[in-house]
């Protein structure tokens, strides 16, 4: 394989990788606000990945530009969305979970 | 009937053009339910004077002026009104209410005295420092709940501590209070905080060929791309031309933003996978060690833009999530102490007040050592 395939393979590795701790955290974590944590940020990132990996594949330089363009919209709606969920819940009076709590019940 | 049974109506007094109709409203209103009981009137200023200073003469002398102004203006309405609520009761086939209202009403502390209308004006938060509109709520509703009030009247336009565009209304913040809020219906001089404004056909113009150009950077350029390009273009121009850019900073200033935007970036990537990492060491332990908590930042950024890149950094940054912005105020889930830590050593900070205002403002201390780093929520 060229330095370029191990790159590829590098980067979706990386980014199911993330996708996957995603999905965990989804299950795993406790409330609303520490899910939308795992839901926002390390999906982020594996889309991220994923998507560079594909620009690195992709190789024409066009195609290349649409997946910059997607990286740099994922960077600036994903955190909004989440900032979004979050407020709501907020808003709704949803009192966020804590280590302590969680002991007690 | 007696004094304790009048009912109490609070109204928060500020700079706001549409106070004068908010008062009439008030009376108005007082003047309906006049014929059943009594009506207390509380008009509160919010003071914004500092607790260091517990003097500051003009600012205490200019909230008893506007607090006059209102007395007056009540004054004035009552003339009319009072004829209204003496009609009513006269009509009343008992007697006997119109003799306990007239005889009884209460008559201390009150500036303004009508028989039905009872008109108290006082001043609060001048023992602390307000600073954000719910520091305000903070302070109405504790006057609220020592003086009984049973309804809070505010007017629309009140917007003490600011008003900026992402600010909830005053009259949201008083909703966390037990009193039934209801907001003026009154002409407002502006709706809201100016988001849309109304474009000039250059700028529809400069829109619609940035979004053109754009969609057809993107696509094909078969001809049916550039007609499905015009219409994308046509419908994105019309709908944003009025909300794009419009407060926005000089170009060169732009320019070198942007520029340092270019450092910011590969450095925020840089933490976002380290943070990844993290969070992923997190998620995926048996024991799951998280230990969240909501803390509070008052952050040394200034401006809607700043405001939001560091919103959204702080968001992208896992571990820390931007619940609520007030102001420059930061409401901050954190999934765990080093999270939190991070935080207030304050490297995103920083990196954000390089970019928009230069490498000198990047040498501000962090927000521990400003004493602006807050533990759980405060209020």
């Amino acid at each position: 394989m060229t330095p370029t395939e191990w790159g590829i393979v590098a980067l979706a590795v990386a980014g199911a990788f993330f996708g996957g701790v995603a999905a965990v955290g989804l299950v795993r974590l406790p409330d609303v606000y520490t899910r939308s944590h795992a839901a926002s940020k390390s999906d982020t990132l594996g889309a991220i990945l994923a998507i560079a990996a594909a620009a690195l594949a992709l190789q024409t330089g066009l195609s290349t530009a649409k997946s910059v363009f997607l990286l740099v919209f994922m960077f600036i709606t994903n955190p909004t969305a989440a900032h979004a969920v979050a407020r709501a819940a907020q808003d709704q009076g949803i009192e966020p979970w804590t280590a302590d709590e969680g002991d007690d019940k | 009937m007696s004094d304790t049974d009048a009912r109490r109506i609070l109204v928060p007094v500020g700079d706001s053009d549409s106070l004068r109709d908010t008062v009439s409203y008030v009376v108005d209103r007082a003047s309906e339910t006049a014929s059943d009981r009594p009506v207390e009137i509380h008009f509160v200023l919010a003071a914004r004077t500092q607790a260091v200073n517990p003097d500051a003469p003009t600012a205490l002398g200019t909230a008893r002026e506007q607090l006059e102004r209102v007395a007056l203006w009540v004054e004035e309405e009552t003339a009319e009104a009072t004829a209204v609520a003496r009609d009513d009761r006269a009509s009343d086939a008992a007697g006997e209410s119109d003799a306990d209202a007239d005889g009884e009403a209460p008559a201390a502390d009150s500036d303004d005295e009508t028989g039905w209308l009872t008109v108290v004006t006082d001043v609060v938060g001048t023992d602390r420092y307000l600073f954000s509109p719910s520091d305000y709520a903070d302070a109405l509703l504790e006057y609220a709940a020592a003086a009984d009030i049973d309804q809070i009247v505010v007017d629309p336009e009140y917007k003490p501590g600011g008003t900026a565009s992402m600010l909830q209304p005053m009259s949201v913040e008083l909703a966390g209070g037990d009193v039934p809020v209801e907001t003026a219906p009154v002409d407002r001089p502006t709706e809201g905080a100016v988001l849309a404004r109304a474009a000039s056909l250059s700028k529809y113009l400069t829109v619609f060929g940035v979004s053109y150009l754009f969609y057809m950077s993107l696509s094909a350029w078969k001809p049916l791309d550039f007609f499905t390009g015009f219409v994308t273009a046509s419908i994105v121009s019309l709908a944003l031309a009025p909300v794009v850019a419009n407060r926005s900073a000089p170009l060169g200033v732009t320019l070198r933003r942007l520029g340092r935007m270019l450092v910011y970036v590969p450095y925020l990537v840089k933490e976002i996978a380290v943070a990844n990492l993290q969070v992923a060491y997190v998620v995926l332990h048996p024991d799951m060690p998280i230990d969240p908590e909501v803390v509070q930042l008052r952050a040394a950024v200034w401006g809607d833009g700043a405001v939001t890149t560091l919103a959204n950094s702080i968001t992208l940054t896992p571990g820390t999530l931007t619940v609520n912005v007030s102001e420059r105020s930061f409401d901050i889930h954190s999934l765990t102490a080093d999270s939190r830590s991070d935080l207030f050593d304050g490297g995103l900070e920083r990196a954000v007040r390089f970019v928009f205002y230069g490498r000198a403002a990047a040498r501000i201390p962090t927000p521990r050592e400003r004493g602006d780093a807050g533990e759980g929520r405060d209020g």
